[in-house]
């Protein structure tokens, strides 16, 4: 801590201190693992249970579901991937990677 | 005794701090409305090779008098602009200073088409082309290969696992080996806790969000210190301006790509593999021990994140053992891009290290 600081700020920052180590230990306990664990375990199960009743509503109403567009990304996600993976190949045939732009 | 001020003293403090109060206003003011963001990762630079979201730039700031060419590979948690913060405030532009012909292996932002990335699409086909393409681009046949943080191992396991890697210099930036020592930040992670699936998203991606919470975690309430610094300084337009930089990278991280993040739990936190010396990757081996060139171990003493125990085994484990050197640097884990420590110390003993293992080149090129 500079020696120039005003009053104010160094009580700050040993207060902050005093609060702050025991808390980063705190955090760094198994308990409080265990504890991030459980919670976000408990948040999806809960949003699973959400997300399987307003799919059971929109598919009653015939419409498509957060699940299904989800679903629907994915599977764009996997055909997108195996498109650039095959202009990669033909990329290392061409060998056509050394296109430059400037940006800064 | 209490001291004595003079007319004259006075009114020059009342002067300075009226002055200074009127910045603090202005500054406060900007800061609040987010205008005057500073211009971060502002080195020129152009992208010399491109597959997917991967990027390879050269920075183009004076005469490069040395070869062969630092390539640095970020890591895979954060933006690489944190080595060139701002302007006098940055590892890149003191090594292009310097004289030295460098390019940075950026990774972008992944989304879903990246999901699929795992450590052997990084180590055998993102790095090999892009050191192929800084080969291509200088002329010339070897390269100085610096990888910072989860970017170290990445460089260190190509540079061990492909016998004709054009490696003279292999720079590990705080770079972890022994995932035992990293504490906090895996901890989650450990056997019996949270499956990795459990932390990936609908894009099969490690959300930034979750990663900046396990960043944030660490030290929780010093961000009160740090707003209370902000404003005692609040008058200084070069503190704000780096106050800002440095603020904006510590919130700005990027999804971690599934397929890697599933590796890095099994293999790196779970089995500790890498300070066994070796591990597979694809179809064979890599033993470390095979990693080519001249090896540096930099670790910052004061570094929570990556903490230097877990960064001591490169100094057992990489490359020929007599042609390893460590270098302990004040400071924390950005010490490597930013700081007054960073400015001082670790810019001048990176560039002192790289120079030292690198020729004079016979033509110097604008």
């Amino acid at each position: 801590m500079p020696a120039n600081q005003p009053l104010w700020l160094k009580a700050v920052h040993r207060l902050e201190r005093a609060i702050g180590e025991p808390v980063e230990a705190a955090v760094r306990t198994d308990t409080y693992f265990d504890a991030v664990t459980k919670i976000n375990r408990v948040r999806r199960k809960a949003g699973g249970v959400v997300e399987g009743v307003s799919r059971r509503v929109w598919h009653t109403l015939n419409l498509p579901a957060g699940t299904d567009v989800r679903r629907m990304r994915e599977q764009l996600a996997r055909v997108e991937r195996r498109v650039t993976q095959l202009s990669e190949e033909v990329s290392e045939v061409t060998d056509d990677d050394g296109r430059r732009s400037r940006v800064g | 005794m209490v001291p004595t001020l003079n007319p004259i003293d006075l009114v020059a403090r009342i002067n300075r701090d009226v002055e200074r109060s009127l910045l603090r206003a202005r500054n406060g003011v900007r800061y609040v409305r987010g205008t005057h963001r500073p211009k971060v990762g502002a080195t020129p630079k152009e992208v010399v090779w491109r597959r997917g979201k991967a990027e390879l730039w050269r920075y183009r700031n004076g005469t490069v008098r040395y070869g062969p060419p630092v390539v640095i590979v970020h890591s895979l948690v954060s933006r690489s602009y944190i080595l060139d913060l701002r302007p006098g405030n940055s590892l890149v532009e003191y090594l292009t200073a310097a004289g030295l012909d460098v390019f940075m292996l950026d990774w972008g932002v992944p989304d879903e088409l990246d999901a699929d990335n795992d450590l052997e699409r990084y180590v055998d086909f993102y790095i090999p082309r892009a050191l192929a393409a800084a080969r291509r681009e200088t002329g010339q046949p070897e390269v100085t290969l610096a990888g910072y943080c989860l970017g170290g191992v990445m460089a260190a396991l190509y540079a061990a696992a492909h016998e004709d890697a054009p490696v003279r210099n292999l720079i590990l930036m705080a770079t972890p080996l022994d995932f035992d020592e990293m504490g906090a930040m895996v901890a989650l992670l450990r056997e019996g806790r949270l499956n990795p699936d459990e932390l990936i998203d609908d894009t099969g991606n490690v959300p930034a969000d979750a990663l900046y919470s396990g960043f944030y975690m660490l030290a929780p309430t010093t961000e009160v210190a740090q707003k209370a610094t902000l404003l005692e300084h609040l008058w200084d337009d070069e503190f704000v301006e780096g106050f800002q930089a440095m603020a904006q990278w510590a919130r700005d991280h990027v999804p971690f790509p599934g397929a890697a993040f599933r590796q890095l739990s099994e293999l790196f936190v779970r089995q500790n593999v890498l300070t066994t010396g070796s591990m597979r990757l694809g179809d064979r081996r890599v033993d470390l021990a095979n990693a080519r060139g001249n090896v540096l171990n930099a670790m910052a003493e004061r570094d929570n994140v990556v903490p230097p125990a877990a960064v001591e085994p490169v100094m057992r484990l990489v490359g020929d053992p007599a042609r390893r050197e460590e270098l302990r640097l004040p400071g924390g884990h950005v010490t490597f891009g930013t700081g007054r420590g960073a400015r001082k110390v670790t810019m001048p003993r990176m560039a002192e290290w790289i120079i030292a293992h690198s020729d004079e080149l016979a033509e110097p090129e604008e």
